[in-house]
């Protein structure tokens, strides 16, 4: 007990210093202020708004579905960034690499495996949450544009997928692009020149691995987070999360409003 | 008063809150050691695709007597003196440049900041902290000198060189 | 006011020149407040500590699986051996499906890009924004296009013999005959509940389950040649 006590008295101490003020400057407390100032003074988390509504918070509503898309990409980032310090983006030397990840690189099989792991749970859970969000009606203004959003985030998704799908450079890899690629030169009119520019070349090969890569590892998840910033601001803006009984009442008795507004004009 | 009526329970509800929170604590700090542990281990190598430091440089009479010669691809000099064969490292020891040997002026000069050295690595001049290293010479059984660069020899001792 | 007669707004003529704001405030309403006022909960600690205890609980599944289950890795890429079957990852085995009766064109751009342009576009119908069961108004005029947009589908489906799209199909249009069948007065909660489904719910859940039908088929159903296979019976 003693120890204990010594130990919060040292956190306390620490958290009173002036460096520790001067990066944390709202301090601590549970006071409802320091609980909203926790939000609203951090870069990352004023995204939020400080408070919402209680109704928004039970699972049966969301199933937390888009939490958990968020969490998936963040396992991903975390688990591929690792990866990406033993793996050079050249045929052949990919696939010695991605073999070398499994079997000579310390935690190197853990990694590979919940990266792929990990991203198939994304796909998925990206597919339920927007079903999750359609059939409760989520979608509807004013959050129509949220709900565009969300459908670019699951393109981004998709592509995110199946670029990582070629790094490997296996035959499940090989093949699975080669057949997508040719799916893309199917378009009419530009087709080919669509596959073309894809892969950098007429098939797949090393300058169609470097490009997946660069998309995979740089463009493709920048992107992904620009849209998501966007997504959780619009949540907010729009009025938080949807839950029928939490609108407006105009919105909800929209219809009865104007009909009696209507007779009163006369 | 309420807290002078029940101050054990007040206590015990203070005390179960601040368990959990320290446990949560505990298991997180737990977990971030174990993090940080399996990280390092993740990130140094255990197998490295570069070249042997071992070296062959062939056949002793290759290197006449009273002769330097470098090797540019391994970065060695093999030495040919009164004593026996020897072998210095041919990387200068200030920042890692390629030293050169200059018959001219009898010595080994680096061309990036000017450090000089005598043919039995000793340092005449120059930035450079320390001699240039002996490294570990031997022959193999068809009679091949071999260079190991990963070790070092103590300079001018009887066993640093090979006789033949 | 005192007056209890209702007013009439008219435009005056010169009203961009003077204009003037008046308040009408007739005998059957009041001043409203436009939202209720709801209980509402700190962000911090609220909505982070569930955020992060559903991403823990995904993170401990995730990794659980990861210790269990290897990711596959088959043989170096050769571009002059082609597997048996070749196929997509697991999300695109729908569409691959779909090539298997449909040129490229269709099954690879048409499909998917109408696709994605609908699920864009659900917001922004009237249709979709109206929550009231599909045929609960107009019942004879929906049922008649129903009839003609099921059976239109239905017969395109037959004559490309495109059965695995075809099944579901059958399967939602029986669903939503029954739903013709109920109203609000309906014995049976099911029943209630399908009256009450508008076209979105329709069009989606039929999306849903032809996205479910075909990925299932892809992934258990095909093998080599692409040819029908039962699960069950290892090759």
């Amino acid at each position: 007990m003693a120890i204990t006590k010594t130990i919060d008295q040292y956190f306390d101490d620490l958290r009173s210093t002036r460096v520790w003020r001067s990066v944390f400057r709202s301090g601590t407390g549970s006071s409802t202020l320091h609980r909203a100032l926790a939000i609203q003074q951090n870069v990352f988390l004023h995204l939020f708004s400080t408070k919402v509504r209680t109704r928004m918070l039970g699972f049966s509503a969301t199933w937390y579905l888009g939490t958990l898309t968020l969490g998936t990409f963040l396992i991903l980032v975390a688990t591929g960034i690792p990866l990406m310090f033993y793996y050079h983006p050249s045929a052949p030397q990919a696939y010695a690499d991605t073999k070398d990840l499994q079997f000579v690189v310390s935690s190197g099989l853990f990694l590979r495996n919940l990266h792929r792991w990990s991203a198939h749970a994304m796909v998925f859970l990206v597919f339920a949450h927007m079903f999750k969000v359609f059939y409760r009606g989520a979608y509807r203004t004013p959050r129509e544009f949220n709900w565009v959003i969300g459908i670019v985030l699951l393109l981004i998704t998709l592509l995110l997928s199946y670029t990582g799908y070629l790094l490997p450079w296996d035959q499940l890899a090989y093949w699975a692009i080669t057949v997508g690629s040719n799916i893309a030169s199917a378009v009419p009119v530009m087709g080919n020149k669509i596959h073309f520019m894809l892969l950098g070349g007429n098939a797949v090969n090393a300058n169609a691995l470097l490009r997946f890569y660069v998309l995979h590892c740089m463009i493709l998840p920048l992107t992904a987070m620009f849209f998501v910033a966007i997504h959780f601001w619009r949540i907010r803006k729009d009025g938080g999360l949807y839950s029928h009984a939490s609108e407006p009442a105009t919105l909800r008795t929209n219809a009865a409003i104007s009909d009696s507004t209507a007779t009163e004009a006369q | 008063m309420p807290d002078e009526t029940k101050p054990a329970s007040s206590d015990n509800a203070v005390d179960r809150r601040k368990f959990f929170a320290k446990l949560g604590l505990g298991s997180l700090t737990i977990a971030a050691a174990g993090t940080a542990a399996f990280a390092y281990q993740f990130l140094e190598p255990n197998v490295l695709y570069e070249p042997s430091p071992v070296v062959n440089a062939g056949k002793p009479d290759r290197y006449p007597l009273d002769s330097v010669t470098l090797d540019v691809n391994s970065g060695i000099y093999i030495i040919h003196s009164q004593e026996g064969y020897f072998s210095l490292s041919a990387v200068c020891t200030h920042l890692g440049c390629l030293t050169a040997w200059k018959p001219e002026l009898n010595l080994i000069a680096c061309p990036c900041h000017g450090s000089k050295f005598e043919r039995d690595g000793k340092k005449i001049e120059g930035p450079a902290p320390r001699p240039l290293p002996w490294k570990r010479i031997w022959l193999n059984d068809d009679g091949d000198l071999l260079v190991d660069r990963s070790t070092d020899v103590p300079p001018l001792q009887r066993d640093s060189f090979v006789r033949v | 006011m005192a007056d209890s007669k209702d007013f009439t707004a008219g435009i005056d003529s010169n009203a961009k020149k003077s204009p003037r704001r008046i308040v009408f405030i007739t005998r059957r309403t009041s001043a409203q407040v436009k939202t209720d006022s709801e209980d509402q909960v700190q962000t911090f600690p609220e909505v982070l500590f569930r955020a992060a205890v559903a991403i823990m609980t995904l993170a401990v599944a995730l990794v659980w699986i990861s210790l269990l289950f290897n990711a596959p890795l088959e043989g170096l890429a050769d571009p002059s051996h082609t597997p048996n079957p070749a196929k997509a990852p697991w999300y695109f085995l729908g569409l691959q499906e779909m090539l298997h009766y449909f040129p490229p064109v269709v099954a690879g751009v048409l499909v998917p890009g109408l696709v994605v342009f609908a699920l864009i576009v659900i917001p922004y119908f009237k249709v979709n924004i109206e929550a009231d069961g599909l045929f609960l108004k107009d019942r004879q005029k929906r049922l008649r296009i129903f009839y003609l947009i099921a059976s239109g589908l239905s017969l395109f489906l037959l004559f490309f013999k495109v059965y695995a799209a075809l099944v579901p199909t059958l399967i939602v249009a029986g669903v939503m005959l029954l739903a013709a069948q109920s109203s609000p007065q309906s014995s049976s909660a099911l029943r209630r509940y399908l009256a009450a489904r508008p076209l979105s719910y329709w069009v989606m859940t039929w999306f849903l389950f032809e996205l479910v039908v075909l990925t299932a088929i892809g992934t258990f159903f095909r093998g080599p040649g692409w040819s029908w296979v039962w699960p069950w019976q290892g090759s």
